[in-house]
């Protein structure tokens, strides 16, 4: 499964969640077959609330690991 | 510019401003949905320094959400569908459960139950909105009690076992709680364990019933592993091989296999080992080392395929075994004692057929055992009438029909299957079985031909002894007659001139008298008074003697086979030579042409049953055998009668006499004859085994001298006294006379007393009617010790005759007598003075 990152370190909400779904969209139909798997770096810690709240609506499985250096992980893929 | 312009331009400007406006508004209606959005999406809205218009128009956050919505709604669409199959699936559950399911609220309202619960507690259908399930439940439970409560307390599942409308629950009540996490509803589950309980109540029970089973079975039952170590035993088994429980752990089926039975160990080995198994009899020992003999059945148990032990149930037979050890002997006894018994028994079965036959009934029917067994009673059995030779029916059929015993009539004649016969008597039993039904017949026979013969010879020896009385009668009379008669003869002789011819006359009478004399003597031994003189003696010098004697003079020779140590006898020399005389004299006569006579004597030893005739002991056997024209069949039994003879000369008293003789001493004769080849006479003596004592002779005769002194006759007879009166006369006596003792007595008591007395009394022994001489010298002897007194009488063989001296006489004479023997036997006791 092909890991795709994202970096939206520095960016704020409700941008962050916006770009977040505008790259889940457009990725959609290959996250639900299972091909990729995204990965969110973020470092605004609102998006750790909104981003998995809005991917597990959507249906997707969500996992949420903090960093060492202070930012996040936030990885979308699809529900098994 | 122009107006038009400037109107233009200001229209333009106006046109831009509206524009603007709208504008404005446009995008102010934009950022107020993209908030708007961004809220449902659950973020914050877009602060406008975020985003320029320009830039979110480029980014067009609606487009994005809408996008997502899309993707929302389809998640959610997914997540109904689950949810959707999720309650259809607990509804199943819920309806289907072999376990009641109630759900309440945290009131104990009833919300819902499956249909177990209405079966379990006979609820209805239509269970109002508000009723509690304590109220269709468990009524009676406590408060504090009640695990609904319990877990709507505690917010945990409570479990515990109820017992509600006669059963027994499991119940488990869980809470469900709400977002507050508290508890809205409880899930009441109960499962029926009743049939669970009685169903280990009964296996249970099944269990104990068949531990009842094995532990008070009188057999002994084991279970082994395949190794033979003891995995179970019960108490039967450990109560009969000795050993506890505790004793068992180790122990290995080996232990108690006896260590002598070689045969069973292997046979055992076998089976505990798996390889065979089945029905057998072994040895087993205790603790205390005692034998057990058990019997019993071992089968494998295998388990998956593979061996894992053997399953034994064995019963002691120990005693049965005894038992039937001790009915086997006694069997064994019966068998042996019915083909000892002296009888034939023959026993059968319910159809005449024979089941038994002892040794003797196979010796008299030629049927040995196993040919007669399985044979008709008929076939075996056959008998006729001993006289008229008809078939006669033998009665076994009669009582197997009637169940009564039976016994043949007499003169039946069993034919042996060789055709011998058999002159029998027999009886028939019914044999019953428990039922007293009869089941057969049992037929005990004996051989009465030696006794039907004894019989005869019983009636033949009672004939002979009644015509001996008389006979003997007769001759008494007339012996007396003759005592006159020959003395007066000799008298006659005495006074008569030799030369003158009445001599010749009185010779001729002498020698008349003296034959009647003889045949006097012979009646007189063959009647009851001849009781014989017995004396040891030898036998043979006794025939030797006698034979040669009575065949003098004739053309027959006798010949001698005498056993070399033969016994001898305890008899009357007298009458046995009398015997020989008569056997020979007969044989002589029966061979006219010549011939010889086989005599034989052999020593013989009778045990108890050889000879019914005589009784156990030591006999001499004399066989005399003649060659002659031997006794024709229907004279055989006649020839010892008296008076019964063929010849023309004969008498027919020789043979009555010696059988009378032989009889007296304890003996018996036996004939054989066959016609034309002679006759053989059998005697047997009974044997003394003592040697025998030299033969007493009898003293020369005294030289006559010139008597005298008184004499005293006693005798009824006038006739006797009257010629004792002449000869004492002769002699030169004195007599004096008595009629009997009485008179005797009183005669010589008044001698005595007168200082004359007798110097000798005769006395008569008999005397009809009065005191006779055995008497008369008891009591004379007691008057005169020294009195001496000669006992006269016809009975020479008399028991008193032959043992005079130890009754008191001193001498003896026989009548009739001569001058001479009278002469002789007074001097002779006289002269003992």
């Amino acid at each position: 499964m092909e890991t795709i990152e994202i970096d939206m370190r520095g960016q704020l909400c409700p941008a962050t969640l916006l770009v977040a779904l505008k790259e889940i969209n457009a990725r959609a139909s290959l996250l639900r077959k299972g091909a990729v798997k995204l990965c969110f770096l973020i470092d605004n810690r609102d998006a750790t609330g909104t981003i998995p709240e809005s991917a597990s609506n959507m249906g997707y499985a969500v996992t949420v690991a903090k960093q060492p250096e202070g930012w996040y992980r936030i990885e979308v893929a699809v529900r098994t | 510019m122009q107006p038009s312009e400037r109107q233009q331009h200001a229209d333009l400007l106006r046109e831009n401003k509206a524009l603007r406006q709208r504008n404005a508004a446009a995008m102010q209606y934009i950022r107020r949905k993209v908030d708007q959005l961004l809220t449902v999406m659950g973020t914050s809205p877009l602060r406008a320094e975020e985003l320029d218009d320009n830039t979110l128009i480029e980014l067009d956050p609606i487009g994005i959400v809408s996008d997502s919505f899309v993707q929302v709604l389809h998640h959610l669409k997914e997540t109904n569908d689950q949810l959707k199959t999720a309650h259809d699936e607990i509804t199943a559950i819920f309806k289907s459960a072999g376990m009641g399911i109630l759900v309440i609220d945290r009131d104990l309202r009833v919300l819902a139950y499956n249909r177990k619960i209405q079966e379990q507690f006979c609820v209805t259908q239509n269970v109002k909105d508000s009723v509690t399930c304590r109220e269709i439940l468990c009524q009676t439970v406590k408060d504090e009690n009640c695990p609904a409560r319990q877990a709507i307390r505690s917010g945990t599942s409570v479990r515990r076992e109820m017992d509600l409308a006669g059963r027994r629950f499991d119940m488990i009540a869980t809470p469900i709680q709400d977002k507050q996490g508290a508890a809205s509803q409880v899930v009441l589950v109960y499962m029926d364990l009743t049939d669970r309980i009685q169903a280990q109540e009964d296996l249970r029970r099944s269990e104990e019933r068949y531990r009842d089973l094995f532990e008070n079975a009188t057999d002994l039952i084991q279970v082994l592993n395949s190794d033979g170590s003891i995995q179970y035993v019960n108490h039967a088994w450990q109560e009969a091989l000795g050993y506890r429980a505790e004793d068992l752990v180790g122990m290995s089926i080996f232990d108690v296999i006896h260590p002598d039975c070689t045969d069973c160990g292997p046979e055992f080995k076998s089976v505990v080992c798996g390889h065979k198994g089945g029905r057998f009899e072994t040895l087993f020992i205790t603790k205390a080392r005692r034998t057990l003999v058990v019997e019993g059945n071992v089968s494998p148990i295998v388990e998956n395929g593979v061996f894992v032990g053997t399953r034994g149930i064995f019963r002691d037979i120990t005693e049965r075994k005894r038992s039937e050890t001790t009915v086997a002997a006694e069997r064994e006894q019966l068998a042996v004692t019915l083909r000892s018994i002296g009888d034939g028994v023959i026993t059968t079965d319910i159809n005449a057929r024979v089941v038994l036959i002892n040794k003797v009934a196979e010796h008299l029917t030629g049927w040995r055992q196993d040919e007669a067994v399985g044979r008709t009673i008929q076939e075996l059995f056959p008998i006729k009438d001993e006289r008229t030779g008809a078939d006669r029916v033998c009665p076994v059929e009669k009582v197997l029909q009637t169940g009564t015993p039976c016994e043949l009539e007499g003169n039946a004649v069993l034919v042996a299957r060789d055709g011998a016969r058999h002159l029998i008597t027999d009886s028939v039993a019914p044999i019953r079985d428990r039922d007293s039904n009869v089941s057969g017949a049992v037929l005990v026979f004996r051989d009465v031909t030696e006794r039907k013969k004894l019989e005869n010879r019983l009636i033949k020896s009672e004939k002979i002894e009644s015509l001996g009385v008389l006979a003997g009668g007769i001759a008494h009379d007339f012996n007396n007659l003759l005592n006159s008669i020959i003395a007066n003869i000799d008298i006659a002789t005495r006074l008569v001139k030799p030369d003158s011819d009445v001599q010749q006359s009185l010779q001729r009478a002498q020698k008349a008298s003296t034959k009647a004399k003889e045949l006097t003597q012979q009646l007189l031994t063959f009647s009851k008074g001849g009781a014989p003189v017995k004396r040891l003696a030898s036998i043979a010098d006794l025939i030797r003697d006698t034979a040669d004697f009575g065949a003098r003079g004739t053309n027959v020779r006798c010949q001698y086979d005498f056993a070399p140590d033969l016994w001898n006898a305890e008899v009357d020399e007298g009458q046995i030579s009398q015997v020989i005389q008569n056997l020979v004299i007969n044989a002589v006569q029966a061979m006219p042409q010549g011939g010889t006579i086989e005599i034989a004597a052999r020593n013989l030893e009778f045990g108890r049953m050889t000879s019914p005739a005589l009784g156990p002991g030591h006999y001499v056997m004399i066989t005399v055998r003649d060659h002659g024209h031997g006794i024709p069949p229907e004279n055989l039994n006649r020839i010892f009668e008296p008076y019964f003879t063929t010849k023309s000369t004969g008498s027919g008293l020789g043979l009555a006499t010696t059988y009378s003789i032989v009889k007296k001493h304890d003996g018996a004769i036996d004939v054989e004859s066959s016609l034309g080849n002679g006759t053989i006479f059998s005697l047997y003596l009974p044997a003394t085994l003592a040697a025998a004592a030299p033969v007493e002779r009898s003293a020369a005769p005294l030289p006559r001298q010139e008597q005298s002194g008184r004499i005293l006759v006693m005798d009824d007879d006038e006739l006797v006294r009257e010629t004792a009166g002449v000869l004492l006369d002769l002699l030169g006596y004195q007599a004096d006379f008595a009629v009997d003792g009485e008179r005797a007595l009183e005669l010589y008591q008044q001698a005595q007393q007168a200082g004359a007395p007798f110097d000798a009394v005769i006395m008569d022994l008999t005397i009809p009617g009065g005191k006779g001489g055995l008497a008369t010298i008891r009591q004379l002897l007691k008057i005169d010790p020294q009195a001496r007194a000669i006992v006269s009488s016809g009975y020479s063989t008399d028991a008193v005759m032959a043992n005079y001296s130890q009754h008191g006489f001193s001498g003896i004479v026989v009548k009739p007598y001569t001058l001479d023997e009278l002469g002789d036997e007074l001097q002779r006791v006289l002269g003992k003075k």
